[in-house]
Protein backbone atom coordinates (compact mmCIF):
# COMPACT_ATOMS: atom_id res chain seq x y z
CA UNK A 1 0.00 0.00 0.00
CA UNK A 2 1.20 3.49 -0.80
CA UNK A 3 2.13 5.26 2.44
CA UNK A 4 1.19 8.85 3.07
CA UNK A 5 -1.49 11.15 4.39
CA UNK A 6 -3.80 13.86 3.24
CA UNK A 7 -2.91 17.39 4.28
CA UNK A 8 -4.77 20.58 3.47
CA UNK A 9 -4.54 24.34 3.26
CA UNK A 10 -8.03 24.92 4.50
CA UNK A 11 -7.19 27.33 7.27
CA UNK A 12 -5.11 29.57 5.03
CA UNK A 13 -7.62 29.46 2.21
CA UNK A 14 -10.49 30.31 4.55
CA UNK A 15 -8.53 33.31 5.73
CA UNK A 16 -7.87 34.39 2.16
CA UNK A 17 -11.54 33.94 1.31
CA UNK A 18 -12.56 36.93 3.40
CA UNK A 19 -11.81 35.28 6.74
CA UNK A 20 -14.59 32.80 6.23
CA UNK A 21 -15.49 31.05 9.47
CA UNK A 22 -15.54 27.28 9.94
CA UNK A 23 -19.26 27.48 10.60
CA UNK A 24 -19.90 29.40 7.38
CA UNK A 25 -17.85 26.99 5.29
CA UNK A 26 -19.53 24.04 6.97
CA UNK A 27 -22.96 25.45 6.29
CA UNK A 28 -22.17 25.97 2.62
CA UNK A 29 -20.99 22.42 2.07
CA UNK A 30 -23.42 20.69 4.40
CA UNK A 31 -21.25 19.63 7.34
CA UNK A 32 -20.92 20.87 10.91
CA UNK A 33 -18.36 23.38 12.17
CA UNK A 34 -16.72 20.57 14.14
CA UNK A 35 -16.23 18.54 10.97
CA UNK A 36 -14.48 21.47 9.28
CA UNK A 37 -12.30 21.81 12.40
CA UNK A 38 -11.53 18.07 12.27
CA UNK A 39 -10.58 18.31 8.57
CA UNK A 40 -8.27 21.25 9.27
CA UNK A 41 -6.57 19.35 12.08
CA UNK A 42 -6.12 16.27 9.90
CA UNK A 43 -8.46 14.27 12.14
CA UNK A 44 -10.90 13.52 9.36
CA UNK A 45 -10.46 12.95 5.64
CA UNK A 46 -13.57 14.23 3.87
CA UNK A 47 -15.37 12.30 1.17
CA UNK A 48 -14.43 13.14 -2.40
CA UNK A 49 -17.73 14.94 -2.82
CA UNK A 50 -17.20 17.09 0.28
CA UNK A 51 -13.62 17.82 -0.84
CA UNK A 52 -14.88 19.04 -4.22
CA UNK A 53 -17.54 21.15 -2.52
CA UNK A 54 -14.94 22.76 -0.27
CA UNK A 55 -12.67 23.51 -3.22
CA UNK A 56 -15.56 24.99 -5.17
CA UNK A 57 -16.71 27.20 -2.29
CA UNK A 58 -13.14 28.47 -1.85
CA UNK A 59 -12.73 28.98 -5.61
CA UNK A 60 -9.72 26.68 -5.83
CA UNK A 61 -8.84 23.40 -7.49
CA UNK A 62 -8.96 20.26 -5.42
CA UNK A 63 -5.17 19.98 -5.30
CA UNK A 64 -4.78 23.55 -4.14
CA UNK A 65 -6.84 22.67 -1.09
CA UNK A 66 -5.82 19.06 -0.44
CA UNK A 67 -2.43 17.45 -0.94
CA UNK A 68 -1.08 13.94 -0.62
CA UNK A 69 2.05 13.99 1.55
CA UNK A 70 4.46 11.03 1.55
CA UNK B 1 -16.84 19.41 21.85
CA UNK B 2 -19.41 18.31 19.25
CA UNK B 3 -22.94 17.85 20.48
CA UNK B 4 -23.00 14.26 19.26
CA UNK B 5 -19.80 13.55 21.17
CA UNK B 6 -21.40 14.94 24.34
CA UNK B 7 -24.39 12.70 23.75
CA UNK B 8 -22.10 9.69 23.39
CA UNK B 9 -20.31 10.63 26.63
CA UNK B 10 -23.65 10.86 28.38
CA UNK B 11 -24.86 7.49 27.06
CA UNK B 12 -21.53 5.85 27.88
CA UNK B 13 -21.44 7.23 31.43
CA UNK B 14 -25.05 6.35 32.17
CA UNK B 15 -24.63 2.85 30.75
CA UNK B 16 -21.47 2.15 32.78
CA UNK B 17 -22.92 3.49 36.04
CA UNK B 18 -26.40 1.96 35.69
CA UNK B 19 -25.30 -1.51 34.71
CA UNK B 20 -22.21 -1.38 36.89
CA UNK B 21 -24.60 -1.00 39.84
CA UNK B 22 -26.92 -3.71 38.49
CA UNK B 23 -24.21 -6.32 37.97
CA UNK B 24 -22.54 -5.47 41.29
CA UNK B 25 -25.85 -6.06 43.09
CA UNK B 26 -26.60 -9.25 41.17
CA UNK B 27 -23.13 -10.64 41.77
CA UNK B 28 -23.10 -9.65 45.43
CA UNK B 29 -26.22 -11.42 46.61
CA UNK B 30 -28.21 -14.43 45.46
CA UNK B 31 -31.65 -13.27 44.25
CA UNK B 32 -34.72 -14.86 42.73
CA UNK B 33 -35.38 -14.36 39.01
CA UNK B 34 -38.28 -12.06 39.86
CA UNK B 35 -36.09 -9.93 42.13
CA UNK B 36 -33.48 -9.66 39.37
CA UNK B 37 -36.16 -8.76 36.85
CA UNK B 38 -37.47 -6.01 39.11
CA UNK B 39 -33.94 -4.75 39.70
CA UNK B 40 -33.30 -4.73 35.97
CA UNK B 41 -36.59 -2.89 35.40
CA UNK B 42 -35.61 -0.26 37.94
CA UNK B 43 -32.17 0.20 36.43
CA UNK B 44 -33.58 0.40 32.90
CA UNK B 45 -36.17 3.01 33.91
CA UNK B 46 -33.55 5.05 35.81
CA UNK B 47 -31.26 4.86 32.78
CA UNK B 48 -34.05 6.01 30.45
CA UNK B 49 -34.99 8.93 32.73
CA UNK B 50 -31.38 10.13 33.09
CA UNK B 51 -30.83 9.80 29.33
CA UNK B 52 -33.99 11.75 28.48
CA UNK B 53 -33.26 14.55 30.97
CA UNK B 54 -29.57 14.63 30.03
CA UNK B 55 -30.34 14.72 26.31
CA UNK B 56 -32.78 17.59 26.81
CA UNK B 57 -30.21 19.56 28.84
CA UNK B 58 -27.51 18.93 26.21
CA UNK B 59 -29.87 19.85 23.35
CA UNK B 60 -30.90 23.10 25.06
CA UNK B 61 -27.27 24.02 25.72
CA UNK B 62 -26.24 23.13 22.17
CA UNK B 63 -29.02 25.26 20.67
CA UNK B 64 -29.01 25.30 16.87
CA UNK B 65 -26.32 22.61 16.66
CA UNK B 66 -28.67 20.04 18.17
CA UNK B 67 -31.11 20.50 15.31
CA UNK B 68 -28.51 19.89 12.61
CA UNK B 69 -28.68 16.60 10.77
CA UNK B 70 -25.81 14.16 11.09
CA UNK B 71 -23.16 14.97 8.50
CA UNK B 72 -20.85 12.54 6.69
CA UNK B 73 -18.35 12.41 9.55
CA UNK B 74 -21.08 11.69 12.09
CA UNK B 75 -22.44 8.92 9.87
CA UNK B 76 -18.98 7.44 9.27
CA UNK B 77 -18.29 7.34 13.01
CA UNK B 78 -21.70 5.82 13.64
CA UNK B 79 -21.10 3.08 11.06
CA UNK B 80 -17.67 2.31 12.48
CA UNK B 81 -18.92 2.05 16.06
CA UNK B 82 -21.90 -0.12 15.09
CA UNK B 83 -19.69 -2.47 13.07
CA UNK B 84 -17.22 -2.99 15.92
CA UNK B 85 -19.99 -3.36 18.51
CA UNK B 86 -21.72 -5.91 16.29
CA UNK B 87 -18.77 -8.28 16.57
CA UNK B 88 -18.66 -7.84 20.34
CA UNK B 89 -22.37 -8.67 20.53
CA UNK B 90 -21.91 -11.61 18.16
CA UNK B 91 -19.22 -13.16 20.36
CA UNK B 92 -21.34 -12.53 23.45
CA UNK B 93 -24.39 -14.14 21.90
CA UNK B 94 -22.41 -17.18 20.78
CA UNK B 95 -21.23 -17.62 24.37
CA UNK B 96 -24.72 -17.15 25.74
CA UNK B 97 -26.65 -19.18 23.19
CA UNK B 98 -24.21 -21.93 22.29
CA UNK B 99 -21.70 -22.41 25.09
CA UNK B 100 -23.45 -21.50 28.35
CA UNK B 101 -26.58 -23.70 28.03
CA UNK B 102 -24.35 -26.77 28.52
CA UNK B 103 -23.05 -25.65 31.88
CA UNK B 104 -24.92 -22.74 33.40
CA UNK B 105 -28.25 -22.04 35.08
CA UNK B 106 -30.98 -19.86 33.57
CA UNK B 107 -30.33 -16.74 35.65
CA UNK B 108 -26.65 -16.77 34.70
CA UNK B 109 -27.52 -17.16 31.04
CA UNK B 110 -30.02 -14.30 31.04
CA UNK B 111 -27.59 -12.04 32.90
CA UNK B 112 -24.79 -13.02 30.54
CA UNK B 113 -27.03 -12.04 27.60
CA UNK B 114 -27.68 -8.70 29.26
CA UNK B 115 -23.96 -8.28 29.92
CA UNK B 116 -23.20 -8.96 26.24
CA UNK B 117 -25.67 -6.25 25.24
CA UNK B 118 -24.24 -3.79 27.74
CA UNK B 119 -20.63 -4.48 26.72
CA UNK B 120 -21.54 -4.08 23.04
CA UNK B 121 -23.23 -0.74 23.78
CA UNK B 122 -20.30 0.43 25.89
CA UNK B 123 -17.94 -0.48 23.06
CA UNK B 124 -20.17 1.34 20.56
CA UNK B 125 -20.26 4.57 22.57
CA UNK B 126 -16.59 4.19 23.43
CA UNK B 127 -15.67 3.98 19.75
CA UNK B 128 -17.83 7.04 19.04
CA UNK B 129 -16.08 9.05 21.75
CA UNK B 130 -12.60 7.95 20.69
CA UNK B 131 -13.38 8.64 17.03
CA UNK B 132 -14.51 12.18 17.80
CA UNK B 133 -11.58 12.79 20.15
CA UNK B 134 -8.71 11.28 18.22
CA UNK B 135 -10.03 11.51 14.69
CA UNK B 136 -11.47 9.28 12.06
CA UNK B 137 -9.73 8.80 8.74
CA UNK B 138 -11.29 5.54 7.62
Amino acid sequence: MVEGKITNQLRTLRFLAGEMTQAELGERIGVTRQTIAAIEQGKYSPSLEAAFRIARVLGKSLEEVFQWTD
Amino acid sequence: MAWREKQAWLALSVMVVAYGVYFALVAGERRSMLAMLLLFGGVAIAQAVVMIVGSIVLAVRAGKEAQARADERDRAIDRRSARIAYFVLLIGMIMVGVVMPFSEQGWRISNAALLALVVAEVVRYGVVVVSYRRGWNG
